[in-house]
């Protein structure tokens, strides 16, 4: 029986081939991005395990904001000494580190990474852990005088001898490069620039004496863990973090694991579209193939294989199938995370291919997501190849399972269906979001389930009418086409199935984004009142001094800062919610219409007072007037009075739960220097707005880090923000198109040669091979359209859906791209033909007589 | 019996390459067809000369093997040919390029096959119409009329092929390869596939095209019952032509097809006969 398998496995490797370019694909996504994590976590390991020192000691982080803040947290640099002095410790440096700056250029431009990786000022002092050497120039001396990293150097064109201005938190220094520095580690992406250590506290900081931590080394025989206890009893644990080395670099790759796990996930993503999608066209080859051989399997049967080994057979045939395409798969896996790994180094990046690292996970996921895939999918068909009675062997049966009835699945597909639509409904008037986004979960579910079973049903209706023209349009190579279409609904569709799936989800996605989209534009018309709002591209906040040239600005009349500050609140209900406040000046009226379901603007930012969302103040039985607890960074603590509650559509996302703000003196207060997020400018009377745009472009001019935008180059902004998303979403349609593509060659092909007589006769009759041609064609484009209509129409429901269950988060409106649905109805006709290309020329090259001299 | 009178018409009265419409609807000319090459080489068709009369019924009968279907396609242009050549009426169709064949056998030439002869998805009116419906072409009526009253299909037009019997649907692609009125009809053992009452159905219509619409029947076949309703049976042997027989009778058919059985006794793998 096994070498009956293998012949028949070896029979079939053409058809076969197909599935397992699916199983590759999938497979190759799942080990790609295991490695490629896999080996950035490595590299960051190390790196931060060679650049952490023995002992870390830094200001205490209780409260980590999704907002940055601009704020550098600060320690005394005297407490070094203080360090020194513990038993054990070799030595203590006081560092001087920070991200909140920008690095600009002669010509006003950014020297820093634009992609949102810090640029970091440190002061210069060369340890073993550094990770960076001197390779050329000197070390800087004296204030005035820095190192750029090569890297950035490079990519920057800076050359020894440059001026850089440093736009720092406490104002804008001019630096001349007076050395390079090169990375003798893996440079994560950023930009360094260094200072020496006085210029640093004082430039940096804004006061010497001023340090962001202490690295200290231990003695010899000292054990990292007893160092960081001795440390930590003499400088106490509320004000400061003491990390051993491994700590300080676990925390520090955690930092950097949100931006890794992004790609991660994404990666994921396509994986797990090639596994949906590749199950059906395993599903649908496997079934083809038993189709194929229903008079062979009758024959085993009669020969006196049993059911079990029947079905043992064909579940082999899938197992070796998933072997090949997994090992296969693994290996296109490996240059995929090389190809990843290149990639991030336009990133700035700098990951050797020489360290990949294959984990021994990896190998297995490949192995139990390829087999498992190929298994499970050749599950169905391998159970109904061991229902076929040894009478098949002697019966004419042309195709087995076309005459089947589809009542099962009708009934099946209409349950589902209706509790799919159920679920959707549910989720649509449901006002909880957690249950109704867990109802649109269970409605897409069901309802994507629903309509592949029930597919083949609606293929006679809808291909009725997609290809009613058919005839009309192209005469009989038109008729025929649309009746082949028609001819096996299962097949047709199994086919379409696979499309389907894929532009659901691209159907579902679009229709959100594009109602994102609306609703943020309604939102910014009908909140956003400034004329202006300067903004960093990344929303980082910007130095100080940008605000204050504004200010100075001809033609400015109001600004109002905006600022962030992680915030900590204990609610009178005792839930302790950690989030991000903000803090503005009080022109807000003037910049922003806010509605209040009671209090004012000036009694939420007034000093000591805050204002938050009216449904988060009952959710948690706050009041107006009640007191609260809230904590800031650094152990900083107050309690505020609630003196407004606001009634706006706002979106809670960014990590801005209960819409808390107050004062912008508060956040001064609570959280010392912190820098502007945003600034809304209103011009003064008399200025238009045209000369007002001319005259902040020119104010930031030396500023390449923020611009100036009035409300269309905001909406654009966030247009622009929105589209980052759609275009994942295309780059996934894109792969579940390739895998969809391949089903319908699949099917194409296996009906060509199932109609080959057919084909021969028409072609004795006088059917040009050009008709023929078209004939196959216009069968797969229908297919595809078959597919497409039916996964947008999913998707529009599950969009539509989609904005109901964020409308309780603030996506009032819907919005449906009407034209990207005809692009990809079009598209999918384009599909279609480029599918039948293989499948019409065998056709038209096939020999007339051989096809008609069957037999 | 001779090779040299193997034709349905005396060959020497007409010069090749002058194949005229007087009678003459498909000629050819030391036709040859080898499969295979150098010590391998079969000649399926050793320099067959053979005309074939317009308005009638000519059967083409020999042992399997004989090369009686590759003579058929390769008077229909379905197949090349190694050497030699063809023509139908005054086209040659050696030397055609493949689509001016479909074209010429999409209107000019009508076939029968002994089984799938229809095409599944479509019902009787539109499997009989297809050439000329693949052609671009109208349908004359009057004659489309005609053909469906006379193979008696008035009242299965609507119906698919798998709704049909085996006698209707022969008659089915009969009225097909009648329904462009070509220069001529070849059909591929065209009874094959059917009961014996049906079979006589079958070939009492190709009689009636003859007689009653004056068509030109040429038919492959390997049974004497079905050759004996043709004007003229040629017979197959090895790739030659080696007899023919006017007016046949199923009884004088068998008995000289027996004689090809005796030959290939005693002489194995040897050529022709006599």
């Amino acid at each position: 029986m096994l070498k009956a398998t293998l012949r028949s496995f070896l029979a079939h490797k053409g058809r076969l081939l197909l599935s397992a370019l699916a199983i590759v694909l999938s497979v190759a996504f799942v080990a790609g991005s295991l490695i490629f994590s896999d080996t950035v976590t490595r590299t960051f390991d190390r790196l931060f395990a060679s650049t952490s020192a023995d002992v870390t000691v830094e200001p205490k982080q209780d409260l980590k904001s999704q907002v940055p803040t601009g704020a550098a947290e600060t320690l005394s640099a005297s407490l070094a000494d203080r360090v020194a002095k513990v038993d054990g410790v070799a030595a203590a440096h006081a560092d001087v580190s920070v991200e909140n700056i920008t690095v600009v250029d002669s010509r006003n431009k950014n020297v820093g990474p634009t992609t949102g990786a810090p640029t970091i000022a440190s002061d210069w002092f060369l340890t073993a852990r550094s990770p960076v050497k001197l390779t050329s120039g000197h070390a800087p001396r004296s204030g005035g005088e820095a190192l750029l990293d090569a890297d950035t150097a490079d990519k920057k064109h800076v050359r020894i001898g440059d001026t850089l201005t440093v736009q720092a938190e406490p104002g804008s220094f001019k630096v001349r490069i007076v050395g390079i520095a090169t990375f003798t580690t893996t440079n994560p992406g950023a930009a360094l620039v260094f200072l020496d250590p006085v210029t640093a506290a004082t430039q940096l900081l804004g006061a010497p004496g001023r340090a962001t931590s202490i690295s200290v080394d231990a003695a010899k025989g000292v054990t990292d863990p007893v160092l960081k206890q001795r440390v930590a009893a003499v400088v106490g644990t509320s004000a400061y973090d003491v990390k051993t080395a491994d700590e300080h670099a676990k925390s520090a790759a955690e930092d950097l694991g949100g931006f890794l796990d992004v790609i991660k996930y994404v990666m994921l993503g396509f994986a797990g579209i090639a596994v949906l999608v590749g199950i059906f066209l395993i599903v649908n080859t496997f079934s083809m193939l038993i189709a194929q051989r229903t008079r062979e399997l009758g024959l085993l049967r009669a020969l006196g294989a049993d059911r079990r080994q029947v079905r043992r057979s064909v579940l082999t045939e899938a197992v070796l199938l998933g072997l090949v395409g997994s090992t296969l798969g693994l290996a296109a896996g490996i240059g995929l995370a090389a190809g990843l790994i290149k990639l991030m180094g336009v990133f700035g990046m700098n990951l050797k291919t020489t360290e990949m690292v294959v984990g021994w996970g990896t190998p297995v996921a490949a192995y139990v997501v390829g087999v498992g895939v190929t298994f499970v999918a050749a599950y169905l068909p391998a159970r109904r190849a061991a229902t076929v009675s040894p009478m098949a062997a002697l019966a004419d049966a042309e195709v087995a399972g076309v005459g089947r009835p589809l009542k099962v699945r009708a009934i099946v597909g209409s349950v589902i269906g209706v509790l799919g639509a159920a679920a959707l409904a549910g989720c649509a008037a449901s006002s909880k979001t957690a249950s109704s986004a867990s109802l649109l979960g269970l409605g897409v579910v069901l309802t994507l389930i629903a309509t592949v079973v029930a597919g083949p049903l609606l293929v006679r209706p809808v291909i009725r009418v997609l290809g009613g023209a058919f005839p009309a349009l192209f005469g009989s190579v038109g008729r025929m086409s649309q009746r082949n279409a028609l001819r096996n609904p299962r097949r047709t569709g199994a086919t379409a199935a696979a499309l389907m799936v894929g532009l659901a989800l691209v159907g579902g996605m679009s229709v959100a984004s594009a109602s994102m989209s609306k609703s943020f534009d309604q939102q910014i018309d009908k909140t956003l009142g400034a004329d202006f709002v300067i903004q960093n591209n990344n929303f980082v906040p910007f130095s100080n001094e940008v605000t204050d040239k504004v200010r100075g600005t001809e033609g400015v009349g109001l600004v109002v800062r905006q600022r962030f500050a992680p915030v900590a609140v204990t609610l009178p209900d005792g839930k302790r919610v950690e989030t991000t406040a903000a803090g503005y000046d009080d022109g807000v009226d003037d910049v922003a219409h806010v509605t209040y379901a009671s209090g004012d603007t000036a009694n939420a930012l007034a000093a000591g007072n805050l204002g938050m969302d009216v449904d988060f103040a009952k959710d948690h039985g706050v009041r107006l007037g009640s007191t609260i607890p809230v904590e800031f960074p650094a152990g900083r603590k107050t309690t505020m009075k609630v003196g407004a509650l606001t009634d706006q559509d706002q979106s809670e996302g960014f990590g801005m739960q209960g819409g808390l703000f107050f004062g912008i003196a508060t956040v001064e207060k609570y959280v010392p220097g912190g820098q502007d997020s945003a600034l809304y400018v209103d011009k003064s009377s008399g200025t238009s707005a045209d000369q007002l745009r001319k005259n902040l472009e020119r104010t930031l001019k030396p500023y390449p880090q923020v611009q100036a935008r009035d409300q269309a180059d905001y909406k654009k902004l966030v247009h622009d923000q929105i589209a980052v998303l759609l275009y994942l979403v295309y780059a996934l349609l894109g792969l579940a198109i390739i895998i969809a593509v391949l089903g319908v060659v699949n099917t194409l092909a296996l009906s060509v040669v199932e109609r080959t007589r057919e084909i021969g006769l028409l072609r004795a009759i006088g059917l040009a091979r050009r008709q023929l041609r078209r004939m196959i064609r216009l069968e797969s484009v229908v297919i595809a359209v078959f597919g497409a209509v039916l996964g947008l129409a999913l998707g529009l429901v599950w969009g539509v859906c989609i904005q109901q269950v964020l409308e309780l988060q603030g996506m009032k409106a819907l919005a449906v791209p009407w034209s990207t649905i005809v692009v990809v109805v079009v598209g999918s006709a384009v599909v279609g033909i480029v599918a039948a290309l293989l499948p019409a020329l065998r056709a038209s090259r096939m020999n007339v007589l051989a096809a008609i001299a069957h037999e | 019996m001779s090779e040299e009178a193997a034709l349905s018409t005396p060959a020497a009265e007409h010069a090749p390459g002058h194949a005229s419409a007087d009678g003459i609807a498909a000629r050819a000319r030391g036709l040859t067809k080898a499969y295979g090459s150098g010590e391998t080489t079969v000649l399926a068709l050793d320099s067959v000369d053979v005309d074939i009369a317009r308005g009638r019924f000519t059967a083409v009968m020999g042992p399997s093997g004989s090369g009686k279907s590759t003579l058929m396609h390769c008077l229909a242009g379905l197949d090349s040919v190694s050497a030699g050549q063809v023509w139908l009426g005054d086209t040659e169709i050696t030397g055609l390029k493949e689509r001016e064949l479909t074209r010429l056998r999409r209107d000019r030439i009508g076939f029968m096959f002994q089984s799938f002869n229809l095409i599944p998805t479509l019902n009787a009116a539109e499997n009989i119409t297809l050439p000329m419906d693949i052609a671009g072409k109208k349908p004359d009526e009057k004659w489309l009329d005609q053909v469906i009253d006379t193979l008696g299909l008035r009242d299965r037009l609507k119906h698919r092929p798998s709704q049909l019997s085996g006698g209707q649907q022969q008659r089915v692609a009969c009225a097909r390869a009648l329904a462009s009125r070509p220069e001529l009809i070849f059909a591929d053992e065209p009874t094959g596939n059917l009961d014996s009452r049906a079979g006589l159905e079958v070939l009492g219509f190709l009689r009636e095209a003859v007689d009653q619409l004056g068509q030109t029947v040429v038919m492959v076949t390997h049974d004497p019952g079905a050759a004996a309703h043709s004007d003229l049976v040629l017979f197959l042997g090895d790739g030659r032509i080696v007899d023919e027989m006017e007016r046949p009778t199923a009884e004088a058919v068998l008995e000289r097809m027996k004689r090809f059985d005796v030959i290939r006794s005693q002489f194995e793998g040897q050529d022709g006969q006599e």
